[in-house]
């Protein structure tokens, strides 16, 4: 296992987690934008940039393309985050100068205007797509909620009205100012040929002239409360909460996702004890996300409409007897041991170490290798979780989205600002 | 070059196993032949709620101690229940399976069905149906499967709620003793393993287990309507379509999935390309291949705005039946590049190779070496692609919609 790294003179990273024994290699482009670095007036745009990527370049159409990456039999895909766009491919070893020649042009696409119009209906459908399904849009609506007039209040997916009103220069104009070299590192995994990656990067991107690509970041100022969305046809009711966590350069950040595993993990976890093997509740997770300049402890629950309100309870009941009692040493001990697996797991898979390399990277400017990352959580301690209760306790300001087809049956939560 | 293992269990089960020395994990994926195809009559559900209270106790372990000494383990342990069998796996660091198998064994050897776990693990079940009401395909594929395919092995392997809330703790028992047996079970680890250990603490695990007389029921019974809608009110109508394909086991089988990921497989599969990429039609567009024992299925599947629908529908359907005209070479290598890479890269997962040995030794009575599998995809052609279409054209199309209107389909695809 090996970590190298190069920058071009445009300013354009190049890193490889190298692994000569790999079955793959695995490589994406990690542009640093994404929800939050979109006005109001471009909301959604760099996720429909992202599929007009794949939409071709002056000397490609979008069919060519696909077709090419079939081609190569890769297992080739994009997302949009909040922070991020992520183009990559996970293909045989010996398709790895292909693949770069496929994915580095992507990052110049044409944006032909006839393109931009058939690819919106395209995103329109996405988004009543997810309109249609669990949870019923309380996510976004829990997130704008929650950060208020912050960046991270941005949803990936901008709406329907968003979208109608974009025209294809503010996504131009974003590109231009997004896709800067400086802003772009090429991440690869596996069985890399580092020599081979970097003179690839050289020809194939050295000519990107660099722009400033300024991000704002500031310090999240989160709301509490409690919303509804009604959907009189839902059988289940959803429900979405948000709290603060350490944001993502914070030395607890690991402790906190530490805690969410022992709170809210899939199985095994209090509210899984509490809620799942009980049979009060469909679904109910806990999980941790770092942001640049601002961290949440998510909440996602599915259960019967009539025990809305008794579940919602519960969950306060159960954070607030965690925050006053602390857990027990089992308990970290067990999260341990799972997460050890988790990333055990992770890294014998480059498909997996691309997204975990890249983000760290694109984040911190860091790396760590997957035993580092066991390193760090086997040297956590009972201190450092209880410190993260004490700093961003998940029973104070919280706000709770939820979406079923009544909106009468749900309490109020505890929130300090009571809107 | 692969290491694969068999050892037929004593007691009649089968061990499969693949030893991966590059990789620290290992993973255990135990299915016995107790899926839903065995629920009784009004009883479809019984294999979902048994699945799960085995879960709840078992050996000298309670439901939460047994959990607790797999997560202590750091082990992911999951169960679910297909058509044909109940499956329970697991993944771990390589160190931890002589620890974790004995766990697996009480579970499926020893399991307690607690009373007292009964009701709860009935409405986690109704929960889950529940949930699955609001997933539009989920609600669309339920009832098209179950109309496609001859009863009971069309039936939904989470079960019916109607049904569930009238099941007994007594039905569940019944089940798991006549149906958790070693005939039809497999076993198969895959990862670092130890294999001459792991045959011989299997054996003593398993050697005193004893068969019972259940079979499966026959591939023959009746199929439901060919057409059908279901109302849901959702801004988006989701058409599923399903035809004959022929079972993994047979000598077609290669033909008949190329065929199918030709038409709707990958992003520049016939049906991506014309029905999103060129007419922006919809969001998802996709085909692919099942397979039960003897019978398989091409399943296709899109959704989109009521007000497209129609015209997304009408170009799924042109599309399927221009099949049969013909295969571009460069089509079939596209296909072939997918699949071989897909199968390589599977080597990276101890948890998909667990699974992937056993369901094939269910279709073939063995598990086909990597080499032997990469030499059959490449054997493919477009000559016996057309060939296979030419006798076995897509007709007879079972077609369901789902959202707030019915789509037409034309009668003469859908017999």
């Amino acid at each position: 296992m090996q970590f190298l790294r190069e920058v071009l003179p445009n300013g354009l990273e190049i890193i490889a987690e190298i692994t000569p024994s790999a079955i793959s290699t695995s490589i994406g482009f990690f542009v640093k934008t994404g929800a939050r670095d979109e006005t109001p007036h471009e909301a959604g745009v760099s996720h429909f940039l992202e599929h007009m990527v794949f939409k071709g370049t002056e000397s490609m159409t979008g069919e060519e393309i696909n077709r090419r990456f079939d081609d190569i039999g890769a297992a080739a895909n994009a997302f949009t985050s909040e922070e991020y766009t992520v183009y990559h491919a996970a293909v045989l070893p010996q398709q790895q100068r292909t693949t770069v020649e496929l994915l580095a042009p992507l990052m110049r696409p044409a944006l032909r205007e006839s393109d931009f119009i058939t690819e919106k209906l395209v995103i329109l459908e996405e988004i009543r797509m997810y309109d249609d399904q669990p949870p019923f849009g309380a996510d976004d609506r829990c997130r704008a909620a929650f950060f208020g007039s912050h960046p991270l209040a941005s949803s990936v997916l901008g709406t329907v009205e968003s979208i109608e009103a974009l025209p294809v220069e503010l996504m131009r104009d974003y590109h231009r100012r997004r896709y800067s070299p400086t802003n772009v590192v090429l991440v690869a995994s596996g069985a890399v040929h580092f020599d081979d990656l970097v003179q690839s990067g050289k020809s194939l991107c050295g000519h990107w002239e660099p722009v400033d690509a300024p991000r704002r970041t500031l310090p999240a100022e989160p709301h509490g409360g409690l919303q509804n969305i009604v959907r009189t046809s839902a059988a289940q009711t959803y429900m979405v909460r948000f709290s603060s966590g350490p944001d993502g350069s914070h030395p607890l950040r690991h402790a906190a996702m530490l805690l969410a595993n022992v709170l809210g993990d899939d199985s095994g976890s209090r509210l899984y004890w509490e809620l799942i093997d009980s049979g009060e509740a469909e679904h109910a997770e806990c999980h941790y996300h770092e942001y640049l300049d601002a961290g949440v402890f998510v909440t996602q629950v599915g259960c019967a409409p009539e025990d809305a309100a008794d579940v919602q309870k519960r969950i306060e009941e159960i954070y607030a007897r965690a925050m006053k009692h602390g857990i027990e040493p089992a308990e970290l001990e067990r999260a341990r041991n799972k997460i050890a697996t988790r990333v055990a797991m992770a890294g014998e898979r480059p498909r997996q170490r691309l997204f975990q390399v890249g983000l760290e990277w694109s984040h911190s400017g860091r790396y760590r290798s997957a035993s580092d990352d066991l390193t760090l959580v086997e040297q956590l301690t009972m201190n450092d979780i209880e410190l993260v209760m004490a700093t961003w306790p998940l029973d104070r300001l919280a706000m709770t989205l939820i979406a079923g087809p009544s909106g009468e049956t749900v309490r109020r939560p505890f929130s300090s600002d009571g809107s | 070059m692969q290491s694969l293992h068999n050892h037929r269990l004593s007691c009649g089960a089968m061990l499969l196993g693949e030893s991966m020395p590059e990789i620290e994990s290992a993973a255990l994926a135990i299915f016995t032949p107790s899926g839903a195809i065995h629920d009784p009559p009004h009883g479809c559900g019984v294999a979902a709620v048994a699945g799960e209270l085995m879960f709840r106790g078992a050996g000298d372990r309670s439901g939460r101690k047994l959990i607790d000494d797999l997560e202590d383990l750091g082990a992911h342990w999951s169960q679910s229940v297909s058509t044909s069998h109940s499956l329970f796996s697991g993944a771990m660091l390589a160190k931890h399976l002589p620890a974790v198998l004995p766990i697996y064994a009480d579970i499926i050897r020893r399991p307690e069905l607690p009373f007292g776990q009964f009701d709860q693990v009935r409405d986690m079940i109704l929960h889950e149906l529940r949930a699955s009401e609001d997933a539009p395909a989920h609600r669309l594929f339920t009832a098209l499967r179950s109309s496609y395919y001859p009863d009971p092995w069309g039936r939904p392997a989470e079960g019916i709620s109607k049904e569930v809330e009238s099941l007994s703790i007594d039905d569940i028992r019944q089940h798991v003793a006549r149906h958790v047996q070693p005939t039809g079970t497999l076993i198969a680890v895959a990862g670092r393993i130890d294999w001459p250990q792991v045959v011989d603490q299997m054996e003593s695990l398993f050697a005193d287990w004893h068969s019972t007389k259940a079979t499966s029921p026959s591939e023959t019974g009746t199929r439901g309507a060919t057409s059908g809608h279901i109302y849901h009110e959702s801004q988006q109508t989701h058409m599923g379509l399903m035809w004959a394909a022929p079972p993994y086991s047979n000598e077609h089988s290669y033909e008949a999935s190329a065929a199918i990921a030709i038409l709707g497989g990958g992003m520049s599969s016939r049906l991506f390309l014309e029905v999103r990429e060129r007419r922006g039609l919809c969001y998802s567009v996709s085909a692919g291949y099942q397979t039960h024992r003897t019978m398989g299925a091409a399943v296709c599947y899109s959704g989109t705005s009521a007000a497209r629908s129609q015209e997304t529908l009408d170009v799924i359907l042109a599309e399927i039946q221009r099949l049969p005209q013909g295969i571009q070479q460069e089509e079939l290598d596209r296909v072939k590049a997918r699949a071989t890479s897909s199968l390589v890269m599977q080597q990276e997962s101890v948890g998909s190779r667990a699974a992937s040995m056993a369901r094939q030794w269910y279709h073939l009575e063995r598990v086909m070496p990597l080499e032997e599998e990469l030499a059959r995809i490449n054997r493919i052609s477009c000559a016996s692609i057309e060939s296979w279409l030419s006798l076995n054209p897509p007709t007879d199309l079972t077609v369901f919609s789902l959202g707030e209107k019915a789509l037409e389909v034309p009668s003469a695809v859908s017999a």
